[in-house]
């Protein structure tokens, strides 16, 4: 791979403390079950549980994936119908987490 | 032939993707910190219609339109699409580049349908990113750049022979690379205000870049980083915590260029010592990050003031040179080694995964 000035290693804007007035965001960071679906290498989660209460996915918005130290987490954008919210999988810990309500 | 590919507002676009609550909106992706003191990173079509654009101040930004939609930068995020959009083209079989992280170029050759080419680009892009690109075609990376700008958003053009012309003559001279700035500025008080007036006087400066496939990376003159703090800050622990961390920052990447660097350049702005810039040449050249601060930190005492209010502040490193082989004392070789050791841990496990426990302090105050 060629690249001239564009480093992908330039991922320390994690030391960035994160304004939480972003676009009207509210950050939850919920332990969630997830059913999900794990199709040709890839990942679609269809419904999670959070304080029992059952949320179906209707669309996958996005989805991106972070490296934080040894684990791997793979973030979704998802939408039920009348909201957004965005959810994560950790690779190494099994666990879904409810984000933020975009 | 080359074929640009510029992404249209890439973080802009990748946040509205992202929450579709964003979509249709004027939007603006600014840094991690304040929103009100923050400049303008990337911003939406919706937002740039409103004469808002980057590097503009937010505040500047929300004064012009105060329903404007605020998001904090996440780098990562940009970083992967980035990366995902590169593996995908990849797959089409042609020698490509990174030019920047929303763009791309790729070599086409003698393609008998690069309109098509361009089009299906177009479709897999927004099939599996749900953002759109605009994309220029030409004989050379210049003229293809030029190209991709012509039709933004989501537009092809192709530039040929028979209508170098016609598409030169409307494209403004700053929309060519390099004549953004204070060239292009000089260049249109001369009389040229369109890319074909700087093409009747210097056609050499479009047909000699062929493209840069294959050519070993610039070696840089200067690595450097910055940034703007939320609010001024007094607190020298805080201060010494930003300069260390830009300090790291520079340090991996002159090692990840296996260069080191004598010279150091310190950069601090606040509202009592205004601008406060100084450089210091020293005797031995270092990759070593904490040198690299220990240098800075030499330079910063000669601010007059005491503990003054510092509201940004950048790190700099010139005079590059290639690095030098083992040590001829042990304990620099040791360190060394433990350098490398660290810079191990943050490769296989993503930057910032192990970091002296100082930068911490710059999570501490917002």
């Amino acid at each position: 791979m060629h690249q001239s000035g564009f480093s992908p290693k330039a991922r320390w804007d994690m030391h960035i403390p994160e304004d939480s007035d972003s676009a009207g965001e509210e950050f939850l960071n919920q332990r969630i079950d997830c059913l999900v679906l794990f199709k040709s290498g890839k990942i679609y989660p269809q419904r999670f549980t959070c304080h029992n209460k059952e949320y179906e996915i209707k669309t996958i918005n996005y989805n991106w994936q972070e490296r934080r130290g040894q684990e791997v987490i793979n973030f979704f954008s998802v939408s039920t119908g009348t909201d957004a919210y965005q959810i994560s999988f950790n690779n190494t810990s099994f666990g879904w987490r409810l984000d933020k309500v975009l | 032939m080359i074929l640009h590919i510029d992404m249209d507002a890439f973080f802009a676009s990748i946040e509205q993707a992202i929450n579709p609550r964003l979509k249709g909106k004027p939007l603006i992706v600014g840094s991690r910190g304040n929103k009100m003191r923050t400049v303008v990173c990337a911003a939406s079509y919706e937002a740039k219609r409103l004469g808002i654009g980057s590097g503009m101040s937010s505040k500047e930004a929300l004064r012009i339109c105060p329903s404007l939609e605020f998001v904090s930068a996440e780098q990562g995020k940009y970083i992967w699409t980035s990366e995902q959009i590169f593996a995908m083209l990849e797959g089409f079989g042609f020698p490509l580049n990174y030019t920047s992280i929303d763009e791309f170029q790729m070599d086409i050759g003698a393609h008998p349908e690069p309109l098509k080419l361009a089009e299906d680009l177009q479709k897999q892009i927004y099939a599996n990113f749900n953002i759109t690109a605009s994309i220029g075609i030409a004989k050379n990376w210049l003229l293809a750049k030029t190209a991709s700008k012509v039709k933004k958003p989501n537009g092809v053009t192709l530039i040929t022979n028979a209508n170098l012309k016609e598409v030169l003559s409307r494209t403004p001279l700053g929309k060519v690379c390099g004549m953004a700035g204070k060239t292009g500025a000089i260049l249109s008080t001369r009389g040229m205000q369109t890319a074909w007036d700087l093409y009747l006087k210097m056609p050499e400066f479009f047909e000699e870049n062929p493209g840069k496939f294959n050519e070993e990376p610039e070696k840089p003159k200067s690595i450097g980083h910055s940034y703007t703090l939320p609010r001024p800050l007094e607190n020298p622990m805080v201060i010494q915590a930003w300069i260390r961390l830009l300090s790291e920052m520079v340090g991996e990447r002159l090692r990840h260029r296996n260069i080191s660097t004598k010279t150091i350049h310190l950069w601090l702005n606040g509202p009592e010592i205004g601008n406060f810039g100084a450089q210091k040449t020293f005797a031995l050249a270092t990759s070593d990050s904490f040198e690299i601060y220990s240098r800075s930190l030499k330079i910063a005492s000669q601010v007059p003031q005491k503990r003054p209010k510092i509201r940004a502040l950048g790190v700099t490193a010139s005079q590059l040179i290639p690095q030098e082989g083992l040590s001829l004392f042990l304990k620099q070789n040791q360190r060394e080694g433990l350098i490398k050791a660290l810079d191990r841990i943050n490769s296989r496990f993503g930057d910032g995964s192990i970091y002296p426990a100082q930068v911490d302090l710059t999570r501490r105050v917002k």
